[in-house]
């Protein structure tokens, strides 16, 4: 009896050790994680709140980079008055970028298919060809670029820049995607063939649930490289209204008259940031099996 | 009713400029159970792939059920397929999985879901329906995929070494399973292993393949007692047959490691002093005190399994030969024994490895 008691209470001492030390342990971990996390959270919560300062207050030094006298939405007013309205820029940006998107995933799915799984000549020699249109700067061809959009008459539009923007992100996506189907095991497809799935089909109902990962990540990739870019939508665009927020955002830090509103740059990258993070956020569980299965294989 | 389930006409298969099948002819009765077996790479799963339409032949027909179904799609050729890697879509449940195909083909609800449920039944799954591949074990996966090809009510099924991913013991479990759904269902059945049980077990037929040519077609009781020439002696039995070099003496003798013996053979064509092969499997070898037509060895070595004991022996000509030892006075390592075989189990093969009879 005394023993028995003695042995649970033992037990129980022991079981508590091991429990404070497991919490001990996890509360480390934790702490951790939460302080990692501020540290990169920082500089986005900074820009997002000191885009609410009132429009004095934004001409003064960054510090505190918070609201003092109250909330306001003085920069985003102001953001607005330059080009043709945020709103216009915001949709051209979100247009080409969904756009890019889609016709980037359209196509690598099928490529990546077709590289994956039919056998046909040169088809080695095509892919190393395509994969290495990556080593090229993209910068030495945006001539040439111009020239064909000019002569396509797609120069100065959202259209033609789309097209400029799915080349780009093609060889990394097709290249991502023939790594996501070759990953499918073979059997999976044959068994859906003996199923009666033929073709769209198959690609369909049977293969892209299996290369989700792998679209997420191309689609992540191309959203946030035609979402990002400058360069090219400075060149091939020229009228004012056919912006898209990266230009926008040059002629808002470039000021007026000398004169830089902080407070309207402030508001620009919180309005560029919000949906990276959204698609990010969305997206992310894929993205991370993606890159692992490319990984492996 | 069709007497044949399914008949290969010349089947021929080049991949490039490489032929891996050498013009194969084979008749499968409708309701039986025909194993191919093997060596790696000689061509069984290329054949059993040709029967499903995964692969296109070279040459050749095929026709299931007296239909020439060559260039049909595989889903349209009334066969299911079992891979030895199970090959369920993983993005679904297991009902989803095993109504796929029935989906595909546009069956309708109520029998979809009363196939499915039969099926599971049959391979008591119902209580994993709800469940995603990657929640089964390997048994459980294993019948998913069966149950996947059931519903189908195919009149081919079509196993590519299905058994050879689980463990031993589920293994035996699974055979005796695909048995009872043999003899439940009684449709045709192909099945490729190499697993030697599986194949004798199972079989109605063995076909031994080699190098994309069929090196015999039989029951399993066939191709065991009289194998069509040395590479099916030697392919079929475990421990294989002992293959020993002999010299054809006339009149049904010949002379094997300096002892002479008989044989049952006539020996047709056979000159006198020719070089033929000598057969005897290790199970039917027994120990004896001497005397006329037997064999003196060595024992090198002896396996103690229990039940039975095999004696690595070697020849007075160096020949190594194995032999089963059941039971009687214990035998060590180093000690000579006399050994002989029973008159019909003696087999002899000619130099071409043709058998002789
Ligand atoms: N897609 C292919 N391309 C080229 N050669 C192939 C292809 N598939 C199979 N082969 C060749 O065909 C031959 C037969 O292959 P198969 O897979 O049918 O052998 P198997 O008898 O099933 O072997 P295992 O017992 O190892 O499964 C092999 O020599 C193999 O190299
Ligand atoms: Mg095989």
């Amino acid at each position: 009896m005394t023993l028995s008691k003695m042995n649970r209470s033992n037990m129980s001492l022991s079981s508590r050790r091991r429990a404070r030390k497991a919490f001990r342990a996890e509360s480390t971990y934790h702490a951790t994680g939460v302080a990692i996390a501020l540290f990169f959270l920082a500089p986005f919560a900074i820009t997002l709140l000191a885009s609410f300062r009132h429009g004095t207050e934004a001409r003064l030094p960054p510090l505190p980079p918070w609201p003092a006298n109250g909330i306001s939405l003085d920069s985003y007013r102001s953001l607005d008055t330059f080009g043709a309205g945020v709103w216009q820029h915001t949709f051209n940006s979100l247009l080409v970028s969904l756009a890019t998107v889609a016709l980037t995933v359209a196509v690598s799915v099928l490529a990546g298919y077709g590289f994956s799984r039919y056998r046909f000549p040169l088809k080695n020699v095509l892919f190393v060809l395509i994969i290495a249109t990556l080593m090229i700067p993209f910068q030495s061809i945006l001539t040439p670029l111009f020239i064909i959009l000019a002569r396509l008459g797609l120069n100065n539009s959202l259209f033609g820049l789309t097209l400029v923007y799915v080349t780009l992100q093609l060889p990394f996506s097709v290249f991502m995607m023939r790594n996501a189907f070759d990953a499918v095991p073979k059997e999976i497809e044959e068994a859906a063939r003996i199923d009666g799935a033929r073709d769209l089909k198959l690609l369909f109902r049977v293969l892209m649930p299996l290369v989700l990962p792998g679209i997420a990540t191309v689609a992540i990739f191309a959203f946030l490289n035609a979402w990002n870019e400058f360069l090219a939508a400075l060149v091939l665009l020229s009228s004012n209204e056919k912006y898209t927020l990266p230009v926008l955002m040059m002629a808002v830090r470039a000021g007026r008259l000398g004169a830089v509103n902080w407070g309207a740059v402030q508001a620009g990258v919180a309005v560029m940031t919000l949906p990276c993070l959204v698609v990010f956020l969305l997206l992310q569980r894929y993205y991370m099996r993606g890159l692992m299965a490319g990984a492996v294989k | 009713m069709h007497e044949t389930g399914v008949v290969l006409t010349d089947i021929r298969k080049s991949f490039g400029s490489l032929e891996v099948i050498h013009g194969i002819d084979l008749r499968i009765a409708e309701g039986s159970f025909v194993v191919f077996v093997g060596p790696s790479g000689c061509g069984k799963s290329t054949l059993l792939r040709m029967i499903a339409g995964l692969e296109e032949v070279t040459d050749g027909e095929i026709e299931i059920k007296g239909r020439n179904v060559t260039d049909l799609d595989p889903s349209d050729r009334g066969i299911a397929m079992v891979f030895q890697s199970y090959a369920l879509y993983p993005h679904m449940s297991v009902r989803e999985n095993l109504a796929f195909g029935l989906k595909m083909a546009r069956t309708e609800t109520a029998e979809i879901e009363a196939r499915v449920k039969a099926a599971s039944a049959i391979l008591k799954i119902d209580h994993l329906l709800d469940r995603r591949p990657g929640q089964l074990s390997g048994g459980q996966r294993q019948r998913v995929a069966i149950g996947r090809a059931i519903v189908r009510k195919p009149d081919v099924f079509l196993f590519d070494e299905p058994l050879s991913n689980l463990d031993a013991e589920l293994r035996v479990s699974m055979r005796i399973e695909i048995a009872r759904l043999h003899r439940e269902l009684g449709n045709t059945m192909i099945y490729v292993t190499h697993d030697q049980t599986e194949a004798m077990t199972l079989a109605d037929k063995i076909v031994v393949l080699r190098d994309g040519r069929i090196e015999q077609a039989g029951t399993p009781r066939e191709v065991y007692e009289n194998p069509a020439n040395i590479f099916v002696a030697g392919f079929i039995g475990s421990p294989r047959m002992n293959l020993l070099d002999a010299v054809w003496l006339g009149n049904g003798r010949v002379r094997v490691a300096g002892s002479e013996m008989s044989v049952p053979v006539t020996g047709e064509g056979l000159q006198i002093g020719e070089k033929v092969s000598f057969g005897a499997r290790p199970e039917h070898l027994f120990v004896t005190d001497g005397g006329a037509g037997c064999i003196p060895a060595k024992v090198d070595f002896a396996e103690y399994l229990g039940g039975t004991q095999y004696l690595y022996c070697q020849l007075a000509d160096g020949q190594p030969l194995i032999a089963e030892y059941r039971s009687g006075p214990e035998i060590n390592a180093g000690s000579t024994i006399a050994l002989s075989v029973n008159d019909n189990q003696r087999r002899l093969f000619g130099a071409d490895g043709r058998r002789l009879t």
